[in-house]
């Protein structure tokens, strides 16, 4: 049976070029290059390995800002059809992230599967799976390695700290993807640039986000409380490198 | 303060009961058969009985928060931790902090610390959060003298079906609890060089384990090798790094 499926993609800061002040350890966030964050491309992979399998259509949705466009022409350069992209991210804030999500995907039914990934690389907060599964009212399969499909019944292996567990279940389903679970196709920059000019990327603004009262103290480096030490004299490192291994084997 | 403390891991389980016990009066739950779990200060311990499917967990422990008035709610991060996290912060309409490291009340309100930017920055807020899920090692687990009054609970039905649960294969390493880990980087140059990490490892009775690139990217090792904040979180006595830049990255 083809598949309707929702696929929800964040662009990040690139953190790999993040830089700290030297001084202050503050985060140097100014002209840092933004990228789809690496879960969302194995969901975006995900999806489109189903419908070009048993066929079907897949929405690609951001919450985001204007740049996000071109986290969407990357979407729709590995095979998402339609793209729609919220505007008005102000920061990592799940609350309001998943209600903003929730009410597009509304919007779009029907949706079989809600694919997403697991925690993204910039804030680690791994709420919006569950989330979401509260809001919409839709069962949440989460950290899926792989996804079996047999018309209205899917079967999605979840890693777990324990082990795997395999688990069925009826559409509509929530997913939530491991990096595990495949590797996504690279699409050559042509093919990106030639995909936003192809498709319309539909763009709305967000409307009466309310973020919750959050105050930051701080956001540094943090401390390194190595000892740093150095030895150049081969002779004098051996046996303070053995004392310590020694030590630990204890 | 009356807290409510959920994990299906034993280990993050008794780690959190030791540092919020002093906090307050502490419910907890979980999925776990651990039997010593009760011993860890909690006043109360749910057990619950079931499947452990994602959605019947998160609905089951929903319910279990609702029966009382809870100044805070803490969850162990794990793959069904912050599933259900997500899905009560949401049913309560509260605001959650994730993956904290560390914790202190000022009134009502929760001042936490937890790692941002992929790792690189340390985020220290102020909130009326009220639900937290928590990184494995806050503390080292202690037992107190005295012993929880036990429960069970009946899991909630569920919409989706265990097909088959996969324990982890034979040979399989768990990094987590290894005492030693000898940590290769790329700098290694090439799969081959394993070879001579290998009988060092066993011969100091230390498990190898590898960055994101080594695991993900070049496969020299599985991903149950991989350390780090994408991979998993290890506190071993002793750490080796080997080809490693130190720089954090995800």
């Amino acid at each position: 049976m083809p598949y309707s499926i929702v696929v929800l993609i964040k662009q990040i800061p690139d953190i790999d070029q993040l830089r700290t002040d030297p001084n202050t350890g503050e985060p140097q966030m100014q002209n840092l290059p933004l990228r789809t964050e690496n879960l969302s491309k194995n969901a975006i992979e995900a999806a489109v390995q189903i419908k070009e399998k048993y066929g079907g259509k897949v929405t690609g949705i951001i919450f985001g800002r204007e740049q996000s466009t071109a986290s969407m022409k990357e979407a729709y350069a590995m095979g998402v059809d339609d793209g729609i992209i919220v505007t008005g991210y102000q920061r990592s804030e799940p609350s309001v992230t998943a209600r903003v999500l929730a009410e597009k995907i509304k919007q779009v039914p029907p949706h079989d599967l809600i694919i997403l990934g697991n925690q993204s690389a910039d804030s680690y907060t791994g709420m919006l799976p569950g989330r979401l599964s509260r809001i919409l009212g839709i069962p949440l399969v989460g950290n899926a390695v792989k996804i079996e499909c047999s018309s209205d019944q899917v079967k999605v292996t979840r890693a777990t700290e324990e082990g795997n567990m395999v688990v069925q279940g009826k559409v509509p389903l929530i997913i939530s993807v491991a990096q595990e679970i495949n590797t996504p196709r690279l699409p050559a920059v042509l093919q990106i640039m030639a995909a936003g000019g192809r498709k319309p990327i539909r763009t709305e603004a967000a409307q009466n986000l309310s973020y919750p009262d959050v105050r930051v103290i701080s956001n540094r480096a943090p401390k390194s409380e190595r000892k740093r030490i150095i030895y150049e004299d081969m002779g004098k490192a051996v046996p303070e490198i053995v004392k310590v291994i020694k030590e630990a084997m204890r | 303060m009356k807290l409510f403390v959920f994990s299906d891991s034993p280990d993050i389980m008794k780690q959190m009961l030791t540092y919020l016990r002093e906090k307050g009066e502490i419910t907890a739950a979980t999925t776990s058969g651990d039997a010593d779990i009760g011993k860890f200060g909690a006043s109360v311990l749910y057990r619950l009985k079931g499947n452990h499917m994602p959605d019947s967990v998160a609905r089951t422990v929903a319910g279990l928060v609702r029966k009382e008035n809870y100044d805070a709610m803490f969850f162990g991060s794990t793959v069904l931790g912050r599933e259900v996290a997500g899905f009560v912060s949401e049913d309560m309409g509260l605001t959650s902090v994730t993956e904290i490291v560390d914790l202190r009340f000022e009134g009502n309100r929760a001042v936490t610390k937890r790692f941002f930017l992929g790792g690189k920055t340390v985020l220290e807020e102020e909130s009326q959060a009220k639900v937290f899920t928590v990184m494995p090692g806050i503390t080292d687990p202690q037992e107190a003298g005295s012993a929880s009054k036990e429960q069970e609970v009946q899991e909630e039905a569920s919409a989706l079906s265990l097909v088959e649960v996969q324990p982890k294969k034979a040979g399989t390493v768990d990094i987590e609890k290894a005492q030693i880990i000898v940590a290769v980087g790329r700098g290694l140059g090439k799969k081959e060089g394993l070879q001579q990490i290998e009988p060092f490892a066993q011969k100091i009775n230390g498990v190898v384990a590898g960055s994101r690139p080594v695991c993900l990217d070049y496969q020299w090792l599985t991903e149950d090798r991989q350390v780090g904040l994408s991979g998993k979180k290890v506190k071993p006595k002793l750490y080796i790094a080997l080809g490693i830049s130190g720089r954090s990255s995800t």
